[in-house]
This record gives C-alpha cells, sequence and structure tokens, in this order.
C-alpha cells in the first residue's frame, strides 16, 4: 500500500511538472525576446477561422491606442462586427463588445489566449526562464495552469514557433512570418486538442 | 418661470433632435412618397452600381474602406463581389447563399438559419423597395430637399443586437436608395454608398448562378 501510495505520489508529481522539463539549462537576457514583440500600431488582416468543421472570413484590425492598449476588432467583410477585444500593457483584458453567439466564456478565454500569445508577454514577466537543447532556445513563461513558450534558434535571431502548453503538451501554436518594421504579414495559430484553426494575412491599405 | 420654460424648450429641443435625423423633416405627404417609392422600386428590375463600403470604428477613430461591385435581380437575387483592398464574393439567390472568400466557398441556406435570413434581407429590401412591408423593422420616413431618409428600427431582439437603426436615403430625382447606414449600438456603423448606377438594365441570370 505504501509503495502504492509512493508512486501515485511519484506519477502526480510527474504529470505536473513542465512539458519543457527534459531541456537544458541556459543563460541569457529573457528580455531579448521583447526584440520579436510584433508593432501592431495600426494593421488590418484578412481573417480566416476554421472550427470544428465551420469556415468563417472576416477582417481583424489590431490598433494600438496613445495609452499602449492594443483593441483587436473583428468583423465580417460585410461588416457585421463580431468581437471588440481590449489588451492594456499592465495584462489586462476588456470584452467591448462580443455578438451573443460567440458569448461564452471558454470562446473568449481560448481567443484571449491566442492572442496573448502572438502579442508576447511583457518585459521582466516574473519567474520566466531560458532553456535550451541542441538546437533551440526556449523563452518560458509559467501560467497559472501551464505555460506560453517561445522557440527560437540558438542565436536567439528567429523565431520559430510560439507555444502555449499544458503541463504535459502544446496545445496551441502560432507562427508569425515575413516582418516588415515589425507588422507580420502572415500569423497563424493552430490548436491541437481540437480543430481549431486562425489565419491571418496583411492586407495593404 | 423663464428657467421652466427654458428648461421645457431644452427638453423639447432635445427630444426632436433624439427623433429627427439632423437635416431632416418627417415626410408631409407619407402616402405618396409610399405609392410613389413602391411604384418605382416595383419598375426596378435590376440595378449595376459600384460601391463603397466605410466600416467605422468609433471609439478608435479608426475608417475600414473597401469598394467593390453590385447586382441585383428581381425576385430577391443579389451579388457583390469585393474587389479592393481584400477580395470577396456573395452571391445571394432567394433562399442559397454562396460566399468566395479567397480559396475557399461557402454555400449556406439562409433558410437554415432566421436571423442570417433576416440580415441578408436587408440589403435587397432596401434596393428592392419592400422596407415598408419587412414586418423585422418599424420604419419612418423623413426627407429634405434632395432626398428621403427611411429610418429602419429592428423589431426583434436577435436584430437589435445587430443594429441599432438603419438609416437608407433615396434620391428625390429617381427615387432609388444611393445610401445605407446600418448604425450598431457601440456607435460604430457601416455606410454603403452606391455609385455610377445602372437601372433596368440587361443582367444575365448566371451572374447570380450558385453552382
Amino acid at each position: 500500500m505504501r509503495y502504492l501510495l509512493l508512486s501515485s505520489c511519484i506519477f502526480l508529481l510527474a504529470g505536473c511538472s513542465s512539458v519543457y522539463k527534459n531541456l537544458q539549462p541556459a543563460t541569457g537576457d529573457i528580455n531579448d525576446l521583447q526584440k520579436f514583440k510584433p508593432d501592431f500600431k495600426d494593421v488590418l488582416y484578412k481573417a480566416e477561422i476554421d472550427v470544428v468543421g465551420h469556415h468563417l472570413s472576416g477582417l481583424l484590425l489590431i490598433k494600438t491606442l496613445p495609452d499602449s492598449t492594443i483593441r483587436m476588432v473583428f468583423s465580417t467583410e460585410t461588416g457585421y462586427k463580431f468581437f471588440d477585444f481590449a489588451f492594456s500593457p499592465d495584462g489586462g483584458f476588456k470584452v467591448f463588445y462580443v455578438v451573443k453567439q460567440m458569448n461564452k466564456a471558454a470562446v473568449i478565454k481560448t481567443l484571449k489566449k491566442d492572442f496573448e500569445l502572438i502579442l508576447l508577454p511583457q518585459k521582466n514577466y516574473k519567474s520566466a526562464y531560458l532553456r535550451k537543447d541542441d538546437s533551440n532556445l526556449y523563452y518560458i513563461f509559467p501560467k497559472s495552469k501551464g505555460s506560453f513558450c517561445y522557440i527560437t534558434d540558438l542565436k536567439g535571431t528567429e523565431m520559430k514557433i510560439m507555444e502555449i502548453s499544458s503541463p504535459h503538451k502544446p496545445i496551441v501554436q502560432a507562427m508569425m512570418k515575413d516582418d516588415f518594421n515589425g507588422v507580420p504579414d502572415t500569423i497563424g495559430i493552430s490548436h491541437k486538442n481540437f480543430n481549431f484553426t486562425i489565419g491571418l494575412k496583411k492586407i495593404e491599405r | 418661470m423663464h428657467k421652466i420654460m427654458l428648461v421645457i424648450f431644452i427638453l423639447i429641443s432635445g427630444i426632436s433632435g433624439i427623433a429627427q435625423p439632423a437635416g431632416y423633416a418627417a415626410v408631409a405627404d407619407l402616402p405618396k412618397f409610399k405609392e410613389q417609392f413602391a411604384m418605382v422600386a416595383g419598375k426596378t428590375e435590376t440595378i449595376k452600381s459600384d460601391f463603397v463600403q466605410e466600416k467605422n470604428l468609433s471609439m478608435l477613430s479608426e475608417k475600414i474602406v473597401s469598394k467593390g461591385k453590385f447586382w441585383f435581380k428581381r425576385e430577391s437575387m443579389l451579388r457583390m463581389e469585393y474587389n479592393t483592398p481584400f477580395e470577396y464574393l456573395m452571391i445571394l439567390n432567394k433562399d442559397n447563399m454562396y460566399i468566395k472568400d479567397g480559396q475557399k466557398e461557402n454555400k449556406v441556406s439562409t433558410k437554415s438559419s432566421k436571423l442570417f435570413n433576416q440580415i441578408n434581407k436587408i440589403i435587397i429590401d432596401c434596393v428592392q423597395g419592400s422596407v415598408f412591408s419587412n414586418p423585422d423593422f418599424i420604419a419612418k420616413a423623413y426627407e429634405n430637399k434632395n432626398t428621403y431618409l427611411i429610418e429602419l428600427s429592428p423589431a426583434s431582439k436577435a436584430l437589435k443586437e445587430f443594429f441599432k437603426t438603419i438609416d437608407v436615403i433615396i434620391d428625390k430625382s429617381d427615387y432609388e436608395a444611393t445610401t445605407i447606414e446600418m448604425d450598431e449600438n457601440s456607435g460604430d456603423n457601416t455606410i454603403i454608398r452606391f455609385t455610377n448606377r445602372e437601372i433596368n438594365t440587361d443582367i444575365p441570370d448566371a451572374i447570380f448562378a450558385i453552382k
């Protein structure tokens, strides 16, 4: 019985440890990640959302206000607004509008986390740490459940992938491509635990 | 006493300000306008036009402008083809809707969603002249020197979620809709302006074909 309890505890502890636990410690400045932070001054994206067999397209406007709050407004091409979210520099989040059909806590929470991932964490994030393996650097930001992780090459010059992980495995992966003056041309967000992807392509106005 | 009169005056002017769109007065002869509007609209078999759509996000002082081509054919056939700054095609053909967005194509029966159907009917109703008989909206009519303004207030809770009011501006010279303004409760709006309108030119049904 004692052995059973002990083995259960070990199993639980192993289950709670980070998905990145087998990586090696790395030295460097975690704030170096800030150079990858996108500069969404005022950008319009064509958005394509696929969720469990349904396809939805629209326009996502991302705009930084004078107080550094970032607003994200999604509307259809024909002008019907679906949501209007605000992400403040101190990590705050506010829903200015969400259409009734989307107004569900789980939907809003999922979108909030997905967008927070691509906005990147703030500087001097408490408890953030660096890890590495043979080819990558891992910038890890623990959250209440799981973590955000940004994977770059060993020199920290190229962002390869951004992840939201549960304690066991990555559950969301995102990429930003063809950055120009800090504004990514293409953004892709993909959920691993259910069929949900967001594709964004910059529109020249 | 003067103060009381002043307060009453301010209140009345405030109320009339809310009740009437700026620059417009209630249509003097409403039955005549409705009759004339229905008559001209009844003769409108097709409309071909360019359009400019302006989405105004009031709190962000932001404007998203898109442009494209518009085709309408009686009964209930509509094609809106956005080509600047993105490509998007929407065809409504009676109870069916087709959307082409980039490489993706989507076909929907509007019968499957009452709300979807109500929203899509708005533009058709505006150009087809059937706005006054649509039970989904309460319509009021105003006029100024050159235009009529039909103000539509949603009757159902579901539509109120999307719109505060929809204003349709009608040119007095030909009784055709030139502008549709959809106002949201948040203060944001979407304005569609029609230019280069061609009325009753021949438009083949193939333009509205959903394959």
